[in-house]
């Protein structure tokens, strides 16, 4: 096969490197939308591109050809691919099409649950549900309007302006529907596992997206800082809390929370220009690898037909067939 | 201290909810409005409040001239916190990173907690001299 089919799969690479800098570079907002659309768009064409390559490998078979009536030796004159590499790519393309279903479903079934314990919850006030509770906690759980849910330990152990933040911050996440960026990040690295470096840092980023909102909001970046910093020491000290638990998942790893700690210590991202249009481009490199083998793969179906045809009627050269 | 963006009604009642959820016993209108600050007027806070106590989220009795207000913790509210507690066990029965959930922040290691404090501590000393916060 061509060099093209290749492209999908190192684009999907390029992304996985470049994801986690990306979100610590870009303002949050723009690398969330440009990487979530990025790694959908390589997860589809590495998977219609696998697709391809099986296909064309099957459309060699003698057999096969027969039956679409076409020409296998016309076919496979654009170039051969073996029947193993093709085997290899058909197996591959419906291993990551199951996982993306598989996904896909899980998700729903998540999406249904959230949005009925969103009615079990009520209204609340204006979405914001207050649970007693002696364990610092707050989430914001997706629904068709949502909610925050805060203990009333978390409230506690913050200031006022630092309730002002925690607020801000998780209605951020229902305002700009920060759970379907992330599950349609997870659904492209379930689809292709090269890509789970990106569903890890959209998720990331739709944190550090959530507290430029707070930090917008309350125009003062050091008080999110010093939130995120309370709040989570809150809940460290609770003895609910489950280092160990966290140690096991990510070992030696900074939590998130550090990150955007010190994110918000620092300047606001800048918008940067240039690296957008990279990872835009990146985006249409995949895309365009895609529509590239879509075209040769149909030119050379269409060559081998018209190859079938003129060979029926002229049955003198029928030398193919066996 | 910056002046703080005018908020929306929305914006307002679930601060004022989250004041009274916060501390320890009942709060008057005036309670609230020294903890939330930030050019709010008295009757706007009083209104807030009203609401919310006929909405059925807070309960209010009268302590000497004025209300105080607390949590109501009514059948409705504890049914809601059970249904929390539940959901919440639900959806983290299984180590899923790809969580509905988003969380405000996730558990530390002992290294975080160390670093965070450093930073808490860099930012308090640089903001000394500022108003003080009621902690």
């Amino acid at each position: 096969m061509s060099v093209v089919t290749v492209v999908p799969v190192l684009v999907s690479a390029v992304l996985g490197l470049a994801a986690s800098r990306l979100v610590r570079v870009l303002p949050p907002a723009t690398a969330v939308r440009m990487l979530t659309a990025a790694s959908l768009t390589a997860a589809l064409s590495t998977g219609f591109v696998l697709g391809i390559v099986a296909l064309v490998a099957a459309a060699q078979a003698p057999f096969v050809a027969s039956l679409g009536r076409w020409s296998a030796q016309r076919f496979a004159g654009g170039g051969t691919t073996s029947a193993l590499v093709g085997l290899a790519c058909g197996l591959a393309m419906l291993t990551l099409l199951a996982a993306g279903v598989r996904r896909a479903l899980r998700c729903a079934a998540d999406l249904v649950a959230a949005e009925a314990a969103c009615r079990r919850l009520g209204p609340g006030t204006h979405g914001l549900v207050v649970v007693e509770d002696s364990h610092p906690d707050a989430y914001a759980l997706p629904g068709l309007a949502g909610r925050v849910v805060v203990s009333t330990a978390m409230l506690r152990a913050l200031a006022a302006d630092e309730r002002r933040v925690l607020l801000a911050h998780e209605q951020a996440h229902l305002r700009h529907h920060h759970h379907v960026y992330i599950q349609l990040a997870e659904l492209a690295a379930a689809a292709n596992p090269i890509l789970r470096p990106v569903a890890t840092a959209v998720r990331v980023g739709t944190e550090r997206w959530a507290d430029e909102d707070a930090a917008a909001q309350t125009g003062d970046r050091p008080l999110v800082a010093r939130t995120l910093a309370r709040a989570s020491l809150a809940k460290h000290q609770s003895p609910r809390s489950r280092p160990e638990a966290l140690r096991a998942a990510l070992p030696s790893v900074e939590s998130a929370v550090v990150t955007r700690t010190r994110a918000l210590l620092a300047p606001a991202p800048r918008p940067r220009r240039i690296l957008a249009g990279a990872t835009a481009a990146l985006m249409l490199c995949a895309l365009g690898a895609a529509a590239v083998s879509a075209h040769d793969t149909e030119h050379r179906f269409e060559v081998a037909q018209k190859m079938f045809h003129h060979s029926r009627s002229a049955p003198a050269r029928v030398a193919e067939g066996s | 201290m910056t002046v703080t963006p005018a908020r929306g009604r929305g914006e307002l009642e679930r601060e004022v909810l989250a004041a009274v959820a916060a501390a320890a016993g009942p709060v008057s209108a005036n309670d609230v409005l020294s903890q939330l600050g930030g050019g709010l007027a008295y009757t706007t806070v009083m209104t807030t409040l009203a609401r919310l106590e006929s909405k059925g989220v807070l309960s209010r009795r009268l302590s000497g001239r004025a209300y105080v207000y607390a949590l109501a913790g009514d059948p409705s509210e504890l049914e809601s916190s059970l249904a929390a507690h539940r959901m919440r066990r639900a959806l983290e029965s299984r180590p899923d990173r790809a969580s509905v959930l988003a969380r405000f922040v996730a558990d530390l290691s002992p290294e975080d907690e160390q670093v965070l404090l450093s930073l808490l501590d860099r930012g308090q000393s640089s903001r000394r001299g500022g108003s003080g916060e009621g902690e």
